[in-house]
C-alpha cells in the first residue's frame, strides 16, 4: 500500500469520552501480549454479542476479540499485507475480510514462530482456545476459527450455538421462546464446562451473578445515555459512538466500562444543560441506519459534520436494549437470565413490529429512531465482504419507504391553516468495505455525500416554503 | 405438459427444458406446490402434508434484474438467481416457501422472499450450527414447529404415519438415484454426467410418487442402451455446493472427460443419506437434516485434535465416492461470495492432496459470461491429469 494512503488525519471527536478510547484499545491490545508472555491467565479468541462475557469475566479468562483486531488493521490503513496472505493461502477475496485479515496474520505469526514485522500495536496474541458462535446470522464466526486451525491446529474450538427465532409476522414468538431458552441455557453451560477444563478451576456462580448484575446495570445505563443524544443540538454523533462501542462491545462486565457511561452520561448531561452540538449549526439530523463503518474512513463523519449534518443515532453497536422493556422472565439463575436477556435482546422489536403492517424488526427499529432522534435521513453503509449486516438493507429502505414515508403529515401553512403533505426522508447507501480498503474512493464517497446533503437541503425547503 | 407417451430421459429433458411446467399443471388443479431452496428441508413433511415439495432452480441464463432491486449484490449469486425468478414469476404455482437457515445469504434476504413474494405460506426453518446431543433436541422442536405450521396451512394433522410413509418415499427415490449413479461406474459410463444430473434435478421438481416412477423409467432405459455416451476419459468428481447449472458437466464431457460422481447439494450430498426408519420419524429426520447431511454450514468438533484426523472426518465422504467410482480428478467449484464452503477451500485442498486426488479450485458468479472462462481452466486441468 502506498506510504500516503496509509497516513491518515486523527479524527475530531466531539466527546471526551469518545476521544479516550484509542489509548483503551491499544492499553487492551497490548495487554493481552504481556498476559500471553506471563503466562498466568487464559486467552480466548472470541466474537462479540455473545453474552458470554459474564462468563469469561467470572473465569477470569481474557477475550482476544478477533473483529476488534482486524477493524483497528482497517483503522489504521494496515490490513491489506494480512488480507493478501489469505488469499495467497485460497480464500476468496469476497469473504468477510474481518476474518481473512485474522486468519492471515494468524498465519503469518504461527510460520514466524513471532509476531509479524510491525503488527498493528504489539499484533494479535496467540490464544489458548477459541470460542466460534454459529449464530443465526453470521457465518464467518462458526468458520473463521475452524478456517484458523488449520494454521494452529493444537487450539482447541468449542462452538456455541446461539440462535433466536427469526420474525415471523404470522406467529408469536414466544410459542417457541421455550425451546430456543433451553438450547441456548445448555449451550453457555457447555461454554462453562468448555472453560473448566481448560483453565483447570471451577466457576464461581457467586462472581458470576455479580458480573451479570453490573452487566444489565451498564445495560440500562447505556440506553440512557445514548437516548440523550435525542437533544438539540445533538451532543453525540455516529462517528463518536464507533468509538464507544468499544466498551460496550469489548469491556462489558467490567466496573470500568459501567464508570465510563457514568462519565459518558455526565458529559452529555453537561453538553445538553449549555446548549453544545456535535456541531454549532445544526442542519440535518440523519441516522445511521444500517452497515459497520469502513474503519479507515470514519473520518467521512466529520465530513457530514462539515455540511451541517449529525448522526444523534445508529443501529450499528448498538447492542443493548432496555431491560425493564424486555419482560425477562424471573430466574435466579444467572445462565438461564443471560440466555433470558439474549432471546430478549434480539426478539426487542418483535410485538412493536406485528402491530404495524408490513413492518419488521428492523424496520421497526429504523421508525423508531426516526421520530425518536427527529431524523431527516438515513444512511447506511454497504460492506461488500460482509452478508451478517449488510444484506437486508436494501429491502429495509424499501420497506419504510412503502410503509412510512407514504403517512401524511399536517403542516401549519403560512397562513395558519394546515396543510398535508407526505413524510420525505431521503437515504443514502454507501459502498465500501469494513477495513478493505481497495475498494474505497473518497472522491467519489464524499461525492455521493454532497449530492445527498443537496437532496437534504431541497427537503428542507420544500418543508419550509409549508410552514 | 403431462404426455403420458413421453417416457424416461425424454421426459427428463422436457421437465428440465421446462422447469416447473409440471409443479404448475399440479396447481391448476388444485395441489398444493410448497417452493424450498437447499438441501436442509426436510421435503418428507411437505409430502406429509399432501403437499408437493418443489426445489427452487436458478438459472443462469436469465440476467439478475428485479432481484437487483430488492437484494444486495453482495449474497450468493445462486440465491440472487432463485430470488429473482421468483419475483419475476418463474414460479408463481407456488403456495409457500421454507427457506432454511443455511447461509447468511438465506437468513438476511429471508424478509424480502417473505414479504415479496407474499405467499400464503412462508416458513424459516432454523438449523442449528453444531452437531451435539444439545443441537438434537432443539432441532426436533423446530421440526416438530414446522410440522405444525404446515398442519395450520393445509388445515389438516401430520401424523407421525403420515410423515413415516413420506420419509419411505423419499428414501425409495434416494435408493433409485444412488442405483442411476451405478451406471457411472463401468470404464465408459452408460449415463452421462449432465443427463444423471438432469434426472436429479427433475425428480426435485416432481411429486415424490411421481419422481420415483419417473426413475424407474430411467433406469430400465440406461439398462436397455446399446450405445453409451461415457467418453473413456479421465474421470471427474464434482465438489461444491448447489449446482443446477450444468454447463460446468457438458463442458467436462465435451473435452473428453467423465463426471462419474459428485459431492454437491443437488447430487450425493443430499441424494445419498437416507432417514432412519423403525425410530421416531422426526428423530430420524433430525438425524438425517443435521447429521447425515455433510454440509460446511454445519460444525463438527475436531475430535482427533489433529488439522489430518479433522480433515479426514470432515471431508471423508469425498475419498469414500473418489475411490468408490474410481476418480482421476475432482473439480471443487464455489460461488463467489459463498462463506461457507469458501472458508473451507484451503482445508479441502489440503484433504484432496492427502487422499492423491488432482484437484482444480474454481469461483463461479453463477452467469452465463463466465462459463468461457471455466472452460480454458478445466481444459487445461483436463490436459494436466489426462
Amino acid at each position: 500500500m502506498a506510504e500516503e494512503q496509509k497516513k491518515k488525519k486523527k479524527r475530531r471527536t466531539a466527546t471526551k469520552a469518545a476521544s479516550s478510547i484509542g489509548p483503551m484499545v491499544k492499553d487492551f491490545i497490548v495487554g493481552t501480549n504481556r498476559i500471553r508472555a506471563e503466562g498466568k491467565q487464559k486467552l480466548a479468541f472470541t466474537f462479540i454479542v455473545c453474552h458470554h462475557e459474564e462468563i469469561l469475566r467470572a473465569m477470569d479468562v481474557v477475550p482476544i476479540w478477533t473483529e476488534n483486531f482486524a477493524g483497528i488493521c482497517g483503522a489504521k490503513r494496515d490490513a491489506e499485507r494480512f488480507l493478501e496472505r489469505a488469499e495467497s493461502l485460497g480464500f476468496s477475496r469476497s469473504l468477510c475480510t474481518y476474518a481473512l485479515c485474522g486468519i492471515g496474520f494468524d498465519h503469518w505469526r504461527e510460520e514466524l514462530g513471532e509476531m509479524p514485522p510491525d503488527a498493528p500495536w504489539g499484533g494479535m496474541a496467540r490464544p489458548d482456545f477459541m470460542i466460534s458462535t454459529g449464530q443465526i446470522l453470521c457465518d464467518p464466526r462458526a468458520k473463521w476459527y475452524q478456517a484458523s486451525q488449520q494454521y494452529m491446529p493444537d487450539v482447541p474450538i468449542y462452538n456455541m450455538d446461539m440462535p433466536y427465532p427469526l420474525y415471523d409476522r404470522t406467529a408469536d414468538h414466544r410459542e417457541v421462546l421455550g425451546y430456543y431458552h433451553k438450547y441456548v441455557v445448555k449451550e453457555l453451560r457447555g461454554l462453562i464446562d468448555f472453560l473448566e477444563k481448560q483453565t483447570g478451576k471451577k466457576m464461581d456462580y457467586d462472581k458470576l451473578e455479580e458480573r451479570v448484575e453490573l452487566s444489565d446495570k451498564t445495560w440500562n445505563l447505556i440506553h440512557e445515555t445514548y437516548e440523550l443524544r435525542s437533544a438539540s443540538p445533538c451532543p453525540m454523533g455516529t462517528g463518536d459512538a464507533m468509538n464507544t462501542m468499544v466498551p460496550m462491545c469489548f469491556m462489558m462486565a467490567t466496573q470500568e466500562t459501567y464508570d465510563f457511561f457514568t462519565g459518558l452520561n455526565k458529559e452529555l448531561k453537561e453538553k445538553i444543560a449549555k446548549k453544545e452540538g456535535v456541531i454549532e449549526n445544526e442542519k440535518y439530523r440523519l441516522l445511521w441506519g444500517g452497515g459497520l463503518p469502513s474503519w479507515f474512513a470514519l473520518t467521512d463523519f466529520n465530513y457530514f459534520n462539515s455540511k451541517g449534518a449529525v448522526f444523534p443515532a445508529e443501529t450499528t453497536y448498538r447492542m443493548v436494549t432496555p431491560l425493564d422493556e424486555m419482560d425477562l422472565p424471573e430466574t435466579s439463575d444467572p445462565v438461564e437470565h443471560l440466555a433470558w436477556r439474549w432471546l430478549g435482546y434480539w426478539t426487542f422489536w418483535y410485538d412493536k413490529a406485528r402491530k404495524r403492517p408490513g413492518s419488521e424488526p428492523d424496520v421497526e427499529r429504523l421508525i423508531n429512531y426516526i421520530e425518536t432522534y427527529d431524523i431527516d435521513g438515513v444512511v447506511m453503509h454497504e460492506a461488500f465482504s460482509c452478508r451478517t449486516w449488510h444484506v437486508g438493507l436494501i429491502w429495509q429502505l424499501h420497506q419504510l419507504a412503502k410503509i412510512y414515508k407514504p403517512i401524511p403529515v399536517l403542516y401549519l401553512g403560512k397562513d395558519g391553516k394546515q396543510e398535508t403533505g407526505h413524510r420525505e426522508l431521503p437515504s443514502l447507501i454507501l459502498e465500501s468495505d469494513i477495513i478493505d480498503i481497495s475498494s474505497y474512493s473518497e472522491v467519489d464517497t464524499r461525492n455521493r455525500i454532497d449530492a445527498f446533503i443537496e437532496t437534504l437541503e431541497s427537503v428542507a425547503k420544500d418543508k419550509a416554503s409549508v410552514s | 405438459m403431462n404426455d403420458k407417451k413421453v417416457k424416461g430421459l425424454s421426459k427428463v429433458e422436457n421437465y428440465y427444458q421446462h422447469y416447473g411446467l409440471r409443479a404448475g399443471e399440479l396447481n391448476k388443479e388444485g395441489e398444493k406446490v410448497i417452493g424450498y431452496i437447499c438441501s436442509f428441508v426436510p421435503v418428507e413433511i411437505i409430502t406429509a402434508a399432501g403437499c408437493i415439495p418443489f426445489r427452487i432452480k436458478g438459472d443462469v441464463h436469465e440476467p439478475i434484474t428485479k432481484g437487483d432491486n430488492l437484494m444486495e449484490t453482495i449474497v450468493c449469486p445462486l440465491v440472487r438467481s432463485y430470488f429473482d425468478l421468483c419475483l419475476k414469476g418463474r414460479y408463481d404455482f407456488l403456495s409457500g416457501i421454507v427457506i432454511p437457515h443455511a447461509c447468511d445469504s438465506m437468513v438476511r434476504g429471508y424478509s424480502a422472499w417473505n414479504y415479496s413474494l407474499d405467499l400464503p405460506y412462508s416458513y424459516f426453518l432454523n438449523i442449528p450450527s453444531v452437531v451435539k446431543e444439545s443441537s438434537f433436541e432443539f432441532f426436533n422442536a423446530e421440526l416438530n414447529n414446522y410440522r405444525r405450521g404446515l398442519e395450520r396451512f393445509v388445515g389438516k394433522e401430520i401424523s407421525d404415519d403420515d410423515i413415516a410413509g413420506a420419509i419411505r418415499l423419499h428414501n425409495n427415490n434416494r435408493e433409485k438415484a444412488k442405483a442411476l449413479y451405478e451406471f457411472t461406474k463401468p470404464e465408459v459410463p452408460l449415463i452421462s454426467g449432465t443427463e444423471l444430473r438432469k434426472v436429479l434435478a427433475v425428480g426435485l421438481s416432481l411429486p415424490i410418487s411421481e419422481s420415483n416412477q419417473l426413475f424407474d423409467e430411467v433406469l430400465t432405459e440406461i439398462k436397455e442402451r446399446k450405445a453409451s455416451p461415457g467418453k473413456k476419459g479421465p474421470r471427474i468428481l464434482i465438489d461444491g455446493a448447489c449446482i443446477d447449472n450444468y454447463s460446468i458437466m457438458e463442458i467436462v464431457e465435451g473435452l473428453e472427460a467423465d463426471v462419474v460422481t459428485d459431492t454437491v447439494c443437488t447430487g450425493t450430498r443430499d441424494y445419498w443419506p437416507e432417514a432412519d426408519t423403525g425410530i421416531d420419524p422426526i428423530d430420524a429426520l433430525a438425524i438425517r437434516y443435521l447429521d447425515k447431511i455433510n454440509c460446511p454450514k454445519t460444525y463438527r468438533e475436531n475430535r482427533p485434535g489433529t488439522f489430518e484426523g479433522d480433515i479426514a472426518d470432515r471431508f471423508g465422504d469425498i475419498g469414500a465416492r473418489a475411490e468408490e467410482f474410481n476418480v482421476d480428478g475432482a473439480i471443487l467449484l464455489v460461488y463467489k461470495f459463498c462463506d461457507p464452503f469458501g472458508f473451507e477451500v484451503p482445508a479441502r485442498k489440503a484433504y484432496y492432496e492427502s487422499v492423491g486426488i488432482p484437484l482444480l479450485c474454481l469461483e463461479s458468479e453463477y452467469s452465463a459470461g463466465t462459463i468461457g472462462q471455466l472452460k480454458t481452466r478445466i481444459q487445461a486441468f483436463l490436459e494436466m491429469i489426462g
